[in-house]
């Protein structure tokens, strides 16, 4: 069967194929930024609590072609040793003496008894949102609060710290590996429990070395930790403080 | 429009969707992303930019691919950097103009991303360097000297164009967040003396 055309219909064709061709010209280089989450404005939460929650743990993340090369193979070295729990304590204990050492050392009350990573972040957020003068009062209770001292409070902040350790970020020879710290945190109203914020972060250490350097060197990787736990604690404080402007 | 010149225009169309395409990662801070935050809790302020050094020891690419070929940004990092600060501080209320109340100055140190192939996934971590010197318009002192850095991880199942431009944006926001939320920054804005002449 003969398929006729004519000139109108082949010029209409064009068009559509241009058309066609456009988008799917400009399709491979469309941005693809995710959505932005509606913020709920927190400017008169004043008075917060910064609360620990959940378990944290310590990782050596290869990030291997070949799945099985982890975390047995460095416990030789690695400045802890199995029970995780206990070393942690001990390895942020020094950090939270570190920390009182600062010139920042006046306010709250500190507990170093039974820390965590979480609580090295959560001392280091409550410093730096102290810090910026938008909270009348912040407190790092050793649990939530409850009763009056609950009552007293616009809002409670929960910190966890999933996980923690060694990642590695660069392939080579030798492959480079840094500290690394992923915290979640929630702002949430006292009384209707209403969430008004809350975050991912992943925070790495920019510092990037062979693993070489952490084995050989508990005192340098326990400061590398340190100092992305204290990055974690900024990170995530300067993230509240921004969206805290978001509702204006 | 005849067919031949149809052909013509496709063929066109074609070579600049490629091109824009393979001129590098478009990296960005958009202004839909931008908050009034402790940087607006001073009175606005006229902010003279001056052009954002690129410091970078390996200024020619921002990584390299699996093929081990450079991989660069669609703009000089230092126009990225330059209008990103522009969006934040005019967010904030601050005018972006000469002669200013406040002089910044700002020197890109890295911009970097790494992958890693990992147990069918790859993870990116991208990185940006950069520090920021406020100057006192009127008077030319140096009232605040900071560095800023930030840094984001991501592992995606199927690496591509759109992860390493997600993960080295993500790492700018979060590196401008923290000037917008410094209040070394609002400190230096707060000194400015009013009525300045720029410094030179």
């Amino acid at each position: 069967m003969a398929f006729m055309m004519s000139p109108t219909s082949t010029s209409t064709r064009v068009s559509i194929a241009i058309l066609t061709l456009v988008l799917a010209s400009l399709w491979g280089c469309a941005s693809s930024a995710p959505p932005r989450p509606a913020q709920r404005s927190f400017e008169n939460v004043r008075r917060i609590a910064v609360v620990v929650t959940g378990e944290s743990r310590f990782a050596v993340q290869e990030n291997q072609a070949e799945p099985g090369k982890t975390f047995d193979e460095v416990l030789g070295w690695i400045p802890f040793k199995a029970p995780y729990w206990r070393p942690l304590a001990d390895l942020v204990h020094k950090g939270i003496n570190w920390l009182l050492e600062s010139d920042r050392a006046s306010t709250t009350s500190r507990h170093v008894s039974g820390i965590s990573p979480t609580a090295a972040v959560s001392i280091v957020l409550s410093e730096t949102l102290a810090a910026s003068g938008r909270f009348a009062e912040i407190q790092m209770p050793e649990r939530e609060p409850a009763g009056d001292e609950r009552r007293r409070l616009d809002g409670i902040v929960r910190v966890t710290v999933p996980e923690w350790g060694i990642v590695r970020v660069r392939e080579g020879e030798p492959d480079l590996h840094s500290g690394f710290a992923d915290v979640r945190a929630e702002l949430v109203a006292r009384g209707s429990g209403a969430v008004l914020w809350e975050t991912r972060q992943d925070v790495t250490n920019p510092e990037r070395l062979p693993l070489a350097s952490f084995k050989k060197d508990p005192e340098f990787t326990r400061q590398h930790l340190l100092d992305v736990l204290t990055r974690a604690g900024q990170r995530v404080a300067n993230e509240l403080l921004y969206a805290q402007g978001a509702g204006r | 429009m005849s067919t031949r010149a149809g052909r013509g225009f496709v063929l066109v169309v074609i070579a600049l969707g490629v091109a824009g395409c393979a001129t590098g990662l478009e990296v960005g801070y958009p202004e839909s992303d931008a908050n009034r935050a402790l940087l607006a809790s001073v009175p606005s302020r006229r902010v003279e930019m001056r052009t954002v050094t690129d410091r970078r020891i390996d200024t020619a690419r921002v990584a390299v691919d699996r093929d081990g070929k450079d991989v660069v940004t669609a703009r000089p990092v230092g126009d990225i950097l330059a209008e990103a600060l522009a969006i934040e501080l005019a967010k904030n209320g601050h005018v972006v103009g000469a002669p200013g109340e406040v002089v910044l100055a700002a020197d890109v140190e890295d911009v970097w991303l790494d992958m890693v192939r990992g147990h069918g996934r790859t993870q990116y971590v991208g990185k940006i360097v950069f520090t920021l010197t406020a100057l006192d318009g009127r008077t030319g002192e140096q009232v605040m000297a900071r560095r800023y850095i930030g840094t984001s991880r991501r592992r995606v199942e199927k690496p591509s164009d759109d992860a390493a431009r997600e993960v080295l944006n993500a790492a700018l926001a979060r590196s401008i967040r923290d000037v917008a939320t410094d209040p070394a920054m609002v400190a230096a804005f707060s000194r400015a003396t009013a009525a300045a002449a720029p410094a030179r």
